[in-house]
């Protein structure tokens, strides 16, 4: 993207973050990768979703260890998520069922512990401004989800996914593919914003959907075609 | 099994061949199949010797001694003993001989035992006059009964029947008055009615001996034409794979023996680094695992690491089951790359069922291509390899499509 997204939403006021994690070491160092950007501010960390929430009520993105004292906060994620909190969850549970299950309880984007401060930095700065932002391990989930109600991709979404997962560099993709960077990023944002209709509904979903369509992504017929399966939560209409 | 007899002998090629002699001998069967076999062939050979037992029994019971029981019916001493005896003999002959067919015989020794007490009661009730006649029809009956009887048993208790038969005509010449005219039939008879029943009897025991025999002989040879064409193939495979190590190894190790190579050369190391990674592959392909070409990529994912290399293996999806040769084109393009790699490495496999692409990404750096990869693409079968380069990584990627 051209313009600074971030600074179209929150003003000059940097992006408030809060982490949220059980193991100090890990809060320290997402704190000191957050630290380079000055966009950034890291408001409030804690390894309890809800003091973090009241220390830091306004903060713009969480960061969510999807693992919390032992177990998986899938419940925790949706409900802030359904509450129109950005959740970026990060976890060192990579598999790909654990990935697509975070983005289907609403969590704006999946990074994988191992990814870095680059990645963490971009999704977070992205996840600000409701916009996706896909790091290359949940792009591998995505290109190769089994789901039987799976979001239809273009050969050429999945085909910039699957790329995208295997060298980590757009400009590779972009060469490979014979396209612009800025084409292989849309395709994978395209891909990404697919998988906004999969699982339960979320006010987080729904702002990056309009802000998609907002910034000519996609449109919203294209959307309303990839109905998940999965509606047995969502209320009758 | 039967195509493998057709298949051509190699014994000097084949030197695993379980059996080196040249003429198969018969081996014990050891499976219940192989001894099924011969059995089946002995079983189909013993019954056709049964039907004729029993019917050569029956019909000289029927159309040779009625006849001339009932011709000379009034010239018994007691005509009644000689008519209800045949009777008698006819109905258990009968039966014996139904029973033998069915494969569950009368018991040998009462039937016996009978045959014998009509056999005495016939003699002393067909008179003088009557006894050298066919109308004393225990003489020419009476055997094949006894071979009914002990069917299937060793020819000595027949003999011993026969002998027991001989005896009890002896008494009852001898009771008669000794006429050496009388002797001489005596003795004609007796060898008339041991010759034929013990004839047939043991030819057919040789018979149903020789067709269990070829039949297993027969069963052994297929079994060891089955195994000399298992031995043929693992050989054949042993010999593919060991061309494969050769191409490996074989040239660096000559090389470093023959002093050609300098193990200090960087370029020596890494031929030797290729070498490893594809005999590690190799010894990985055999392994029995459930998800063969992750074990081999992890093979080689795990020498590069030893070696000091940061390796990242990330796997997404469950490859489908793939032939090992698809498994070595999708695996192979990419050793060498990893051989070469400096830095760090990410080796990525994502699989669907109708899909499977592998990918190897390292850091690009100044130099040729030492283990030479043709840059750019081509198909190998149903597996497409790309590699390319940009100055900032090097890209490895084997891609199968069903």
């Amino acid at each position: 993207m051209g313009a600074d997204p971030v600074a179209a939403v929150t003003g000059d006021r940097p992006v408030g973050v809060a982490i949220v994690d059980d193991h100090p070491v890990v809060v320290e160092g997402v704190r000191a990768w957050l630290a380079t950007e000055p966009r950034l501010t890291v408001l409030a960390t804690g390894d309890d979703p809800d003091a973090v929430l009241r220390a830091a009520p306004h903060a713009d993105v969480i960061l969510l260890d999807l693992r919390l004292h032992g177990r998986m906060a899938l419940d925790k994620l949706a409900e802030l998520s359904a509450a129109g909190r950005r959740v970026v969850v990060y976890s060192e549970h990579t598999d790909p069922q654990t990935m697509l299950a975070a983005l289907d309880a609403g969590a704006v984007a999946f990074l994988a512990k191992h990814e870095g401060r680059e990645h963490c930095v971009e999704t977070v700065l992205a996840a600000a401004s409701d916009r996706p932002y896909v790091p290359p391990a949940l792009a591998g989930a995505m290109v190769g989800d089994p789901r039987p109600d799976r979001p239809m991709l273009s050969d050429k979404e999945r085909e910039a996914l699957l790329l995208w997962f295997q060298s980590m560099s757009k400009a590779s993709v972009a060469r490979r593919m014979q396209i612009s960077e800025h084409t292989v990023k849309q395709y994978v944002d395209r891909a990404r914003i697919k998988y906004t209709r999969a699982g339960r509904p979320a006010a987080t979903k729904a702002a990056l959907l309009a802000r998609a369509i907002e910034d000519g992504l996609v449109r919203p017929e294209e959307i309303g075609i990839y109905r998940s399966q999965a509606t047995h939560d969502r209320p009758t209409p | 099994m039967s195509a493998d007899l057709n298949a051509p002998a190699h014994p000097t090629d084949a030197p695993e061949a379980p059996n080196r002699t040249s003429v198969p001998t018969p081996r014990e069967p050891d499976s219940p199949t192989a001894l099924a076999a011969p059995a089946a062939v002995a079983h189909a050979s013993d019954r056709g010797a049964r039907i004729a037992a029993v019917a050569i029994a029956l019909a000289w019971h029927v159309a040779i001694a009625l006849p001339a029981v009932l011709s000379a019916r009034a010239e018994f001493a007691a005509p009644a003993v000689v008519l209800g005896a045949w009777i008698l003999v006819a109905v258990t002959g009968a039966v014996a001989g139904v029973r033998l067919l069915q494969g569950s015989p009368l018991p040998p020794w009462p039937l016996a035992g009978l045959l014998l007490v009509v056999d005495a009661a016939v003699f002393a009730a067909a008179g003088e006059r009557q006894l050298f006649t066919a109308a004393n029809w225990v003489w020419g009956t009476l055997g094949w009964f006894f071979v009914l009887a002990v069917w299937g048993r060793r020819v000595v208790g027949l003999i011993a029947l026969l002998s027991t038969h001989a005896l009890i005509a002896l008494v009852a010449v001898l009771v008669h008055g000794p006429d050496p005219a009388d002797v001489a039939r005596y003795v004609m008879y007796v060898y008339g009615t041991f010759s034929l029943p013990v004839a047939v009897f043991v030819g057919s025991t040789v018979i149903v001996g020789l067709a269990r025999e070829r039949a297993a002989v027969s069963a052994a040879g297929h079994a060891m034409a089955a195994e000399r064409d298992a031995a043929e193939r693992g050989l054949r495979e042993r010999r593919d794979r060991l061309a494969l190590v050769s191409s490996a190894a074989g040239r660096v190790l000559g090389d470093l023996a023959g002093g050609q190579a300098d193990p200090d050369d960087p370029e020596v190391q890494r031929r030797c680094m290729l070498a490893a990674a594809r005999l590690r592959r190799l010894i990985a392909e055999s392994d029995d695992v459930p998800d063969p070409l992750l074990h081999e990529l992890r093979a080689a994912a795990d020498l590069a690491e030893r070696n000091g290399l940061p390796i990242d293996l990330v796997t997404i999806g469950t490859p489908p089951p793939l032939p090992v040769e698809v498994r070595r084109r999708l695996a192979d393009p990419l050793t060498g790359t990893l051989a070469d790699a400096r830095g760090w490495a990410r080796l990525t496999v994502v699989s669907g069922l109708d899909e499977v692409v592998v990918s190897l990404v390292t850091p690009d750096r100044e130099g040729p291509e030492s283990t030479g990869p043709p840059l750019g693409e081509h198909d190998d079968g149903p597996v497409q390899y790309l590699y390319e380069r940009d100055g900032n990584i090097r890209w490895a990627q084997t891609r199968w499509r069903r």
